[in-house]
């Protein structure tokens, strides 16, 4: 890992074995194959069973419902790892773990989390988060998809947009405002009548990840798929926290792997006559990449302690994510220029990477979103609405 | 049964290793389990799949424990470290393990079957002198029915069969299986599983019989050789050769 302040050091042991292992398993499994998946524009069904098996999806489960309850650096790690590999692979974990296993966890019923959380810790089960709406991502608060109580079921009417895993997901955690106007979540199977999730296609970023709309046309679902626990925006707004700190971790991951690939780059290409890392232009590039990253990361350790501590807040998370993902993105560009004409064809990582992150700047609360968020927490002044 | 893996800790494939002051300094290197010591505890895990009655021994510095950690992580039972960073020559590790050998009585011992640091094979085959036991050396392949093992193992221009009985020494070599990863439950696991240490007094060891002079770094120069390509066919044969018999390779 490149590590030049030593925070690995910090680590405890179980958290730098669990780092190892996630490193080798996306070197030998991930890496050699990714780029001819994100050409095919397809991520096969068995990496997510290969993860499950591994335990590291939704790690931060405790045991008793299929996790193994590690701390939330380790979670870290191993999405830094995971889009050191792809955003795309970081993206599938992250939503299987932070939004569905976590709002099955935090808002579910005993009986839901006994069900579903097992299954989809071991990969056997794939599952999707259905907030977004086409309208705008930014506004979830405005969302038409609403759920009407018909006796004791509930039928769900409405469509989502640029949801992950939808197409594949065997279940959708659906969020909807009920009768009260009040955003409930729900565990909806997809093979539920009524439920349709057709693929987004012609994506030029997170090529390895599938991605879809829901589109749920009277979907009626029974009182028992209501997350007892949901209610209010606050509900779908804490799952975001949980994803969002685990890109903070994953946008370092990808910005490795464009810086690494740059350094030997650039140490073996030679324009007159001498490696072009020996220029100075190259190296102010190579170095605001190795800063950057080392800030980041920085961060992304605090952030960790203070998740674990229990002190962390959702406005740090922004911070986090907003410089994260942009100087990884800014990174990725500068990785892109450094390699000329091999900076745009898939045969280098980089230009993959360039435009996956493209796409993690904007998911998950944009750059200008999380922007306003810090603002407000900064001055107590609301520039959002 | 019962089964003894012989872990070490060595610097990763990837390491870059330095020399200071004469000999090789292995500050801020990455150190790992030793891959041939790794499809030894790999196999004992397809013997007992369970863990249960499986025992990682290792012999070596503080920094052993994270070998010891990835072997209990990838399923052994428990584990014995004999702390010492004192350099130990392969006869004085013998002695040493072969008390612990005659302590925990197993069936059958696993070692690697060369150290990717020193490039040592003869670990095995000292501790089968100790013991006054059989060994498989190089093994590619492993049945065991009842007290018998059949294995298949390397020689010089092939392969050899053998049937033995237990108890026994067996040193590794690649192709004996594909290491598990340690999965994340098991690492969670292991943070609760026994690793009982030792001194070297603990088995009337004050140190090895030989010392370490100096170590320097071999600097790999390039062979240069060219191959006459008139032949196409037998420019290809003789690439194989090359690459199979010198650079071994393939």
């Amino acid at each position: 890992m490149f590590d030049y302040f030593k925070i690995l050091e910090n680590l405890k042991p179980e958290e730098r074995d669990i780092h190892t292992m996630v490193r080798e398993f996306v070197d030998a499994e991930i890496i050699p194959q990714v780029g001819d998946w994100w050409d095919e524009g397809t991520l096969p069904r068995n990496l997510t069973t290969k993860m499950g098996e591994l335990g590291i999806l939704g790690p931060t489960t405790p045991e008793e419902y299929g996790g193994s309850g590690v701390s939330s650096t380790a979670y870290g790690l191993i999405c830094y790892e995971l889009e050191r590999g792809d955003s795309g692979i970081r993206s599938t974990a992250s939503v299987q773990g932070s939004l569905v296993m976590y709002p099955i966890y935090a808002y579910g019923s005993e009986e839901q989390k006994k069900k579903y959380l097992p299954e989809l810790a071991a990969g056997r089960m794939v599952g999707c988060f259905g907030l977004t709406e086409s309208d705008g991502g930014s506004d979830p608060g405005a969302m038409r998809t609403r759920a009407t109580k018909d006796g004791t079921d509930y039928v769900l009417n409405g469509s989502k947009m640029w949801i992950t895993n939808s197409p594949i997901a065997d279940i959708a955690v659906v969020w909807a405002k009920d009768d009260d106007g009040i955003i409930r979540g729900f565990i909806v199977p997809t093979d539920t009548r009524g439920f349709s999730a057709p693929k987004i296609k012609n994506k030029m970023s997170l090529r390895a990840s599938v991605t879809g709309e829901i589109v749920l046309e009277d979907v009626r679902v029974p009182a028992s798929s209501l997350l007892p626990g949901s209610k209010g925006l606050k509900s779908p707004l804490g799952c975001l926290t949980q994803a969002r700190y685990g890109i903070a971790w994953g946008a370092l991951g990808a910005l490795e792997s464009v810086l690494s690939t740059t350094l030997e780059y650039t140490k073996s290409r030679t324009t007159f006559g001498k490696p072009i890392a020996g220029r100075q232009l190259v190296q102010h590039k190579l170095v605001t990449m190795a800063t950057q990253h080392s800030l980041g990361l920085m961060m992304a350790y605090h952030l960790g302690q203070n998740k674990d501590a229990g002190t962390m807040n959702y406005a740090q998370v922004s911070m986090a994510k907003r410089n994260n993902v942009r100087v990884a993105l800014e990174g990725a560009r500068m990785a892109r220029e450094l390699h000329g004409g091999n900076g745009i064809t898939t045969e280098y990582p980089i230009i993959r990477h360039m435009l996956n992150l493209e796409t993690v700047d904007t998911y998950e609360g944009t750059h200008d979103i999380h922007t306003l968020i810090v603002g407000r927490d900064l001055t107590g002044l609301n520039a959002l609405e | 049964m019962k089964i003894l893996c012989l872990i070490r800790q060595v610097p990763d494939a990837e390491a870059r290793v330095k020399a200071k002051n004469g000999l090789v300094d292995l500050e801020g290197a990455t150190l790992a389990l030793d891959g041939m010591d790794e499809y030894g505890v790999e196999q004992a895990l397809r013997i007992n799949t369970d863990g249960a009655n499986t025992v990682a021994v290792a012999l070596g510095g503080a920094r052993f424990e994270d070998a010891i950690r990835r072997a209990l992580a990838m399923g052994l039972e428990r584990a014995i470290h004999v702390e010492s960073s004192e350099h130990l020559d392969v006869v004085t590790q013998a002695k040493i393990l072969a008390k612990i050998v005659q302590e925990e009585q197993p069936d059958l011992v696993f070692c690697g079957g060369q150290h990717a640091d020193s490039d040592s094979q003869a670990l095995g085959a000292a501790l089968a002198e100790a013991l006054n036991w059989n060994q498989i050396t190089w093994t590619t392949a492993l049945e065991i029915e009842n007290s018998s093992v059949k294995a298949t193992h390397d020689v010089d221009d092939g392969k050899e069969q053998l049937e033995l009985e237990l108890p026994l020494v067996i040193t590794t070599q690649q192709g004996l299986n594909e290491p598990r990863y340690p999965t994340l439950p098991n690492i969670m696991k292991a943070k609760k599983k026994e690793i009982r240490k030792a001194s070297l007094a603990d088995y009337g060891v004050a140190g090895g019989k030989v010392r370490v002079v100096k170590q320097e770094i071999q600097d790999k120069q390039r062979l240069n050789k060219l191959i006459d390509g008139k032949d196409p066919t037998a420019a290809a044969e003789e690439l194989i050769k090359l690459l199979h018999v010198e650079a071994k390779v393939i």
